[in-house]
């Protein structure tokens, strides 16, 4: 009898449960054959991982693409979010932001590279206007080394996404704590720092944690607007898996196993921390 | 077309992971090698009635998917009551995917046939991934074709012993714009000029793309001694000494090419893409007769000519049909090989409305009305004559050069 409230519990999870098997299955067949060699166990791939050239550039180049996508992405959309929240609760507000989250990432990449390329559509129009002498003459921001059209890509795609995970949250923000700190002489500053802060701190950090991850290992974006070097991580390792050279393949489950392993820590790190300050508020919350 | 592929990139990374964990619906059961190799014909056809097979092939030219779809479906349908299922792919992808499923165990595959040559082979008959020998079942194989050739013995360098069935024959060449260049280079210290006379005109594509590999081949004859090419066989310290000037090469034409060398096009259809609009005025092809379709299309201007480098050459291959170990249709997959070398399937495929291509069918083998309609061909204005194109021939170099050059390159080019 005692065993019929859990089981309640517990059937609703099960596709969860299953999911999950799903992807602990691949991660732990993804470093079965990372350490698998033609004559057995080894980590020699992991020690020549670590010699590869094109590693380190690749990881430099992810990182620097995922550093500016994301920062750029949660500083605009908070200030966004800040300044003008009950624009976009609007309808009109909402469409503009809801139209970029329609389309999947790889539309919106074909669509930069469409819009932004040498023979692109603004290039072709600036020319027609004779705005421009040539089309060479339009500037190079498409499968481009420093990574601006990936990162104006992500740009266009996150920052409604930030948007969306923030306005929940300014839209319930307690508005009463703030004038009982203004009746109280508190500054703004306090406002800020013991309201709006602690509310909107979990949020931040989750998004930031959704898009790193996501940007750093997405493939679609850096593959049809990177340029032949350097590299995306996942882009070397695709090129990896099916390049013509055997040895390779296990490159790529060695990268891949790796990333998702630094990933996972900092997620859990994160959720740790975070946890204690989510049962703070929903405590706080109960209080009221 | 590439966003399709870019998807399609996409879900077979995924689905790869899938078949790993082997859970691939089982069909009908499929017969072992040694049934298919001992049945005669008539049974092999009496089988293969009413199957589906699958063709893998790279896809990246509409006029070789036209030719399939258009043409060979239908015969096959009339002819053996097969049914074809055309699975675009690029070649290494499907090797990977065949290599997934060998390890996955699965006995009984998804692959009937794959289009290859060269390094896959080779990577592909070391796995032991193939089934046969087959060639010698096939009529039409025994009847046309020249088995004492040694285009069908080597396949770079790398000894097929029945396990390919030649397809077709091609030749490397560049495509032009004549509106653009009146008089295109001849050797490769021309095209050097003329990418400096004509700066941000030029590219190839990336290394590990199977046109761009090919380019980089080219540049290879062009700066070593070509009998070293042949009589050593494969080792990297020979390799290393003898590439110095393959990569003095590249780098010296790299601040002259597309975007000064900043990136290249990462795929043949990506350089396509770029001749089309005008971006660059060269492009090439390993298919000296792939501009006719594209021209006919619309994708390439009506100026479009062709041209080869009589120094160092374009380099020519057999290209080859063959059958995964696993195949789950292999009598099938033996009448739709048949009838794709058949002499009608050969012509049409010769003829310049879908793909063009030479064929290695041995024409004096032929039936004097059939050796006929093979001459009168008219293969169009942007394919050289035959003879420059012999004048130019050079064979193929060992397999294992291929993934060697596409490591350099990443090293020696693309990073700098």
């Amino acid at each position: 009898m005692k065993w019929r409230p859990n089981n309640k519990i517990l059937y609703p999870l099960i596709p969860a449960l299953l999911f999950l098997l799903f992807v602990l299955y691949s991660l732990v067949m993804s470093f079965v054959e990372s350490v698998r060699g033609p004559d057995g166990w080894t980590f020699e791939y992991y020690r020549s991982l670590f010699e590869e050239k094109r590693l380190y550039a690749s990881i430099s180049y992810s990182f620097f693409v995922t550093f500016i996508s994301v920062s750029l992405s949660l500083l605009i959309g908070w200030g966004i979010v800040r300044s003008c929240h009950s624009f976009i609760e609007k309808s009109v507000g909402k469409w503009m932001v809801w139209i970029p989250m329609l389309f999947p990432h790889f539309v919106w990449g074909y669509f930069v590279l469409l819009l932004l390329g040498q023979s692109g559509i603004v290039s072709s129009a600036l020319f027609q206007l004779g705005w421009l002498e040539s089309r060479e003459d339009f500037p190079i921001l498409v499968q481009d080394r420093s990574g601006f059209g990936i990162i104006i890509t992500y740009l266009w795609k996150e920052i409604p996404f930030v948007l969306l995970m923030l306005l929940p949250v300014y839209a319930q923000l307690p508005k009463q704590y703030g004038e009982v700190i203004q009746v109280l002489g508190g500054s703004r500053r306090h406002v800020f720092s013991t309201i709006e802060w602690p509310w909107v701190k979990p949020v931040l950090v989750e998004v930031l944690l959704i898009l790193t991850v996501f940007i750093f290992t997405a493939y679609e974006v850096p593959a049809l607007l990177g340029s032949s070097y350097p590299q995306m991580t996942a882009v070397l390792a695709y090129d990896w898996f099916y390049g013509i050279s055997w040895d390779e393949r296990s490159y790529a489950f060695a990268l891949l196993f790796l990333i998702a392993l630094v990933m996972g820590l900092l997620s859990l790190v994160s959720f740790i921390l975070l946890n204690r300050k989510r049962w703070l508020i929903s405590k706080s919350q109960h209080q009221r | 077309m590439e966003v399709m592929k870019y998807m399609k990139k996409k879900l077979i990374l995924f689905s790869s992971l899938v078949v790993l964990s082997g859970c691939a619906a089982g069909s009908s059961q499929p017969s072992s090698n040694e049934d298919v190799k001992d049945q005669s014909w008539d049974s092999i056809k009496e089988k293969a009635e009413g199957e589906t097979v699958s063709l893998y092939m790279w896809g990246g030219d509409d006029g070789i998917n036209q030719y399939i779809d258009d043409w060979v479906k239908p015969q096959l349908l009339d002819a053996y009551g097969v049914r074809l299922e055309r699975i675009p792919l690029d070649t290494n992808e499907i090797l990977q995917k065949l290599e997934t499923e060998k390890r996955a165990g699965q006995d009984d595959g998804t692959i009937d046939m794959i289009w290859m040559n060269g390094e896959n082979f080779k990577r592909a008959k070391e796995s032991d991934l193939l089934f046969g020998p087959f060639v010698e079942q096939l009529p039409n194989y025994n009847a046309y074709y020249d088995a004492d050739s040694l285009d069908f013995k080597y396949d770079f360098g790398t000894e097929t012993e029945g396990y390919e069935a030649p397809w077709g024959k091609v030749q490397f060449v560049f495509h032009y714009d004549s509106a653009k260049i009146s008089e295109p280079p001849a050797t490769l210290e021309e095209l050097q000029q003329w990418t400096e006379d004509n700066p941000g005109k030029f590219t190839y594509p990336a290394a590990g793309d199977f046109t761009g590999d090919a380019f980089l081949r080219h540049v290879l004859y062009g700066t070593t001694s070509a009998e070293t090419l042949f009589t050593e066989p494969f080792s990297m310290e020979l390799a290393d000494k003898e590439s110095a000037g393959v990569w003095s090469y590249l780098k010296d034409i790299e601040p002259n090419l597309w975007r000064k060398g900043d990136t290249y096009p990462s795929s043949l259809t990506e350089l396509d893409r770029l001749y089309s609009q005008g971006e660059v005025w060269m492009t090439m092809g390993y298919n000296e007769a792939r501009g006719e379709v594209l021209v006919k299309d619309g994708v390439f201007p009506e100026s479009t000519k062709s041209f080869v480098l009589e120094e160092p050459g374009s380099i020519g291959n057999t290209h080859f049909l063959s059958i995964p170990y696993n195949s789950p249709n292999k009598e099938a997959a033996l009448t739709a090989i048949d009838l794709l070398l058949s002499p009608e399937a050969q012509l049409a495929k010769l003829e310049p409305d879908y793909w063009g291509e030479n064929t290695p069918i041995d024409v004096s083998k032929l039936e004097e009305e059939d050796r006929q309609a093979f001459e009168a061909v008219d293969r169009g204005d942007t394919v050289l004559d035959q003879e420059s194109l012999m004048d130019a021939f050079v064979p193929e170099i060992d397999a294992e050069y291929v993934p060697w050059l596409q490591e350099k390159w990443i090293d020696e080019v693309a990073s700098q």
